[in-house]
């Protein structure tokens, strides 16, 4: 699992690639914990690369959904595979967390 | 050959004593004109050839005998050696005084008794230069090469054939035979060289051995001027004996006994020396014994320090461990200040853990600095190539203290301790794995007793199971509640992440659930609702989950009187149903958030919906967690929905039971003997055209 860094202005862009299981994800959770990451107003994850999510890697997302929401940080998903989309779908996150299908409209959110 | 020769062996006992008893009725008759008038004189050759048998007789039976060395016992040896021959020796003196005493009484008889005493005498020395060579050749052959026996055949042969030069030659020696001779005693010499058993003695051993050898060559004196003092005596019958051979075997017992008494002598001021190394290596096998029952670390360690600082005979010393929980470390004779001093020096010249030796602190312009009252130090660092326990350091008073003996003999105590440290980890490591194993067996159980063993059992449906933990202990659960003889409650779920701490959640989650369906009440007319029991459920969860963990379950109430079930799916695999009147296979698309993922009551009740379905006889409910349909193959495609679904579509004819094992093979073909990656539980219901029991 890799994580490259992009930030412009006031996003943060994170990019997975490879698999989110138990081990890569508490990279992950290193990563979203850093404090400066709520001094952003929007936290895009690009999922394009992203091949799998484990339940462990969707509680990183769900223990941080709350955080960011109260310092009022947005947190969109986008380029998201289908079968990864579809473990958001079944879990019921699609309707709690933004998912988008392109950079554009992450971007526009 | 050889072995006709080996057969001979027993005979030359015999051989030698008849040849000695017909030498000495030989030199009798010689020496007395009175029977030799009436005998006859018996020739020159007859006697040689008598002492000649005589001589190898005697030789030969002493090389068959076993050798007398036993083990590296030579003091034993030598002693054996001197007791024997010494008595000889003295016999040999008392018989000489004797026949002085006698001769004076009966001087007619002088001559008899002269050659009497003389054969006697020749009999004793023979017998003991063969007991003396053969006693060397234990010691030339001790740990020799097989070149050496080799040429200590040779030399044998040699002698052997030297035997013949008397008979041969008559009594005057040929020149034409002096380089042969000259060259045997040469050989004899370059035996003489092998005297590598002397090192094998301790000091006092060597002393010992120094007094034998002198006194072996002293009982070899006493022969030798006795037969020059006859050589001359006019009384002498016989022509003289074996000259060559018995000068030969002399000169080689004595010479071997000279060399062996010098090189004992010149080894004496060097056995201290010796000795040391002997018992640095004793110390060292002592030590790796000892080590090797060492219980704890410290244990280990304490026997380590000891031993060194013993070994190389150390004035002060310390050892500096790395890891905190044994303590302070040892010291010998050493204060803090000293300890600090040398250490802080050490980590400056940035030598602070490899091997070092300084045999010369007072030129070391730092350790002067220091003002120490040591001369020498040793640093021995004690490491494997994983790991750096700690650091040994000795100090000796005295410069060039310490040799690059003590430093191998350090590494390999420090070798040896290491080894011993790790065995000892790993011993504990390995326990502690054990319990962990042992507790999670009991996990296991606990959770095996957890899982409903019983199935609900009624005429109108048919319910199977399976379920595969992908470790020990799962975080997949599911149960039964049979709530009247017409409704029946089943949960079916996942916790999020594997092993304990699923587990653990699961524990909760059955809780749960059975405390919540004591709230069903539709004789009042207050059924539960699945919506509601999954809203409660999240509320309950919200304040013992952790906030990265969240479950998912689907709940479903049967009703027979209703022909038809209730169900909400709170983030759960979608169930899969086979309808047997339109004789469709499809997945139930109902929208529910997982459980724990909000923990917001009212903001939860929102996201989790109930479902009605009315079934028919003959119609197939499938319900599964994650496991199933993301198991992998070596491919690492996932089996999934749809496969699952064409499977049904073939399967739903069958009895549960068959449409349970149906699933299980394809699942095993499709993964083809990999370990499931995640935790398999299945459920299969079938619905029946028949009136519940009760």
């Amino acid at each position: 699992m890799k994580i490259a860094h992009h930030a412009i202005n006031d996003t943060l862009t994170l990019a997975l690639d490879g698999e989110l299981d138990a081990s890569s994800s508490v990279s992950l959770d290193t990563e979203l914990t850093k404090p400066d990451v709520l001094d952003y107003r929007k936290v895009m994850i690009d999922c394009q690369r992203l091949n799998y999510i484990s339940s462990a890697g969707l509680g990183v997302f769900i223990s941080h959904l709350q955080r960011f929401q109260d310092a009022g940080v947005k947190l969109v998903f986008f380029n998201m595979q289908e079968k990864v989309h579809n473990v958001f779908e079944i879990l019921g996150l699609d309707s709690l967390m933004t998912i988008v299908p392109t950079e554009q409209e992450a971007t526009a959110v | 050959m050889i072995a006709l020769l080996r057969k001979l062996i027993p005979l030359a006992l015999p051989l030698a004593v008849v040849s000695w008893l017909g030498l000495l009725v030989c030199m009798l008759l010689r020496a007395s004109p009175a029977a030799a008038a009436r005998w006859g004189t018996p020739p020159d050759w007859v006697i040689l050839t008598a002492q000649a048998l005589f001589a190898a007789g005697i030789f030969l039976h002493e090389r068959a005998r076993p050798d007398r060395l036993r083990g590296t016992e030579f003091v034993p040896l030598l002693r054996q050696l001197l007791v024997w021959p010494g008595a000889l020796a003295a016999v040999c003196v008392l018989l000489h005084l004797t026949q002085h005493l006698l001769a004076a009484y009966v001087p007619d008889r002088g001559p008899v008794l002269l050659n009497a005493f003389y054969t006697v005498n020749l009999g004793l020395f023979v017998y003991f230069l063969a007991r003396t060579c053969y006693t060397w050749r234990s010691l030339v052959f001790f740990r020799a090469q097989p070149r050496t026996r080799q040429e200590w055949r040779w030399f044998e042969v040699l002698l052997g054939a030297s035997l013949l030069f008397r008979l041969v030659s008559g009594d005057t020696t040929s020149w034409v035979l002096m380089p042969v001779l000259l060259g045997l005693a040469g050989l004899g010499v370059y035996l003489s060289a092998h005297q590598q058993w002397i090192a094998y003695l301790n000091r006092r051993q060597k002393w010992e051995i120094v007094f034998l050898q002198l006194a072996i060559l002293g009982v070899m004196a006493v022969f030798v001027v006795y037969f020059l003092n006859l050589q001359n005596d006019p009384q002498l019958a016989g022509p003289l004996a074996q000259h060559a051979f018995l000068v030969l075997t002399s000169f080689f017992a004595g010479f071997y006994a000279v060399m062996g008494f010098l090189v004992t002598l010149f080894n004496l001021p060097t056995a201290g020396v010796f000795e040391q190394k002997r018992e640095e290596i004793l110390s060292m096998q002592r030590l790796s014994q000892l080590i090797q029952k060492g219980q704890s670390e410290k244990e280990v360690y304490s026997l380590l320090f000891d031993s060194a600082v013993q070994t190389v005979e150390a004035d002060a010393a310390w050892l500096d461990l790395d890891t905190d929980n044994d303590g302070p470390g040892f010291s010998y004779r050493v204060d803090a200040g000293t300890r600090e001093g040398i250490c802080r020096l050490l980590a400056d010249y940035n030598i602070g853990h490899i091997e070092y030796l300084n045999n010369d602190l007072p030129n070391s312009a730092g350790f002067r600095a220091l003002e120490l009252p040591y001369g020498s130090l040793i640093v021995m660092p004690l490491r494997s190539t994983k790991h750096h326990y700690g650091t040994l350091y000795l100090l000796k008073e005295t410069r060039q203290g310490f040799d690059r003996e003590n430093l191998s003999l350090l590494q390999i105590f420090t070798n040896q301790t290491v080894l011993s440290i790790e065995n000892l980890r790993l011993l504990q490591e390995s326990l502690q794995s054990e319990r962990v194993k042992e507790e999670l067996k009991i996990a296991s159980l606990v959770q095996e007793s957890l899982i409903p063993k019983t199935l609900p059992a009624d005429s109108w449906f048919e319910i199977r199971w399976h379920s595969l933990p992908a470790r020990e202990v799962g975080g997949d659960f599911y149960d039964f509640l049979q709530l009247s003889a017409s409704r029946i409650a089943i949960i079916i779920g996942d916790v999020s992440g594997k092993g304990t701490t699923a587990a653990f959640h699961v524990a909760q989650m059955k809780g749960i659930f059975h405390s919540l369906m004591l709230l069903d009440k539709p004789e009042r007319g207050q059924p539960l609702q699945p919506s509601k029991f999954m809203a409660m459920a999240n509320q309950a969860l919200s304040h013992c989950l952790e906030r990265s963990s969240f479950i998912t379950a689907s709940f479903y109430i049967v009703d027979y009187k209703e022909r038809g079930f209730a169900f909400a799916r709170a983030g759960h695999c979608h169930t899969l149903y086979y309808n047997a009147i339109t004789e469709e296979t499809f997945y139930f698309q109902t929208e529910g958030l997982g459980l724990g993922i909000l923990r917001d009551g009212a903001a939860y009740e929102k996201r989790i919906k109930n479902m009605y379905y009315d079934y028919n006889p003959g119609d197939v409910m499938v319900m599964y967690t994650d496991g199933i349909v993301e198991a992998r193959n070596a491919q690492e495609e996932e089996y999934g929905e749809d496969r699952l679904r064409k499977l049904l579509e073939r399967s739903h004819y069958l009895e549960a039971e068959d449409i349970k094992q149906s699933i299980i093979r394809d699942l095993e073909e499709f993964s083809r003997g990999l370990p499931p990656f995640d935790d398999q539980t299945l459920l299969v219901i079938k619905f029946k055209n028949a009136q519940p029991l009760a």
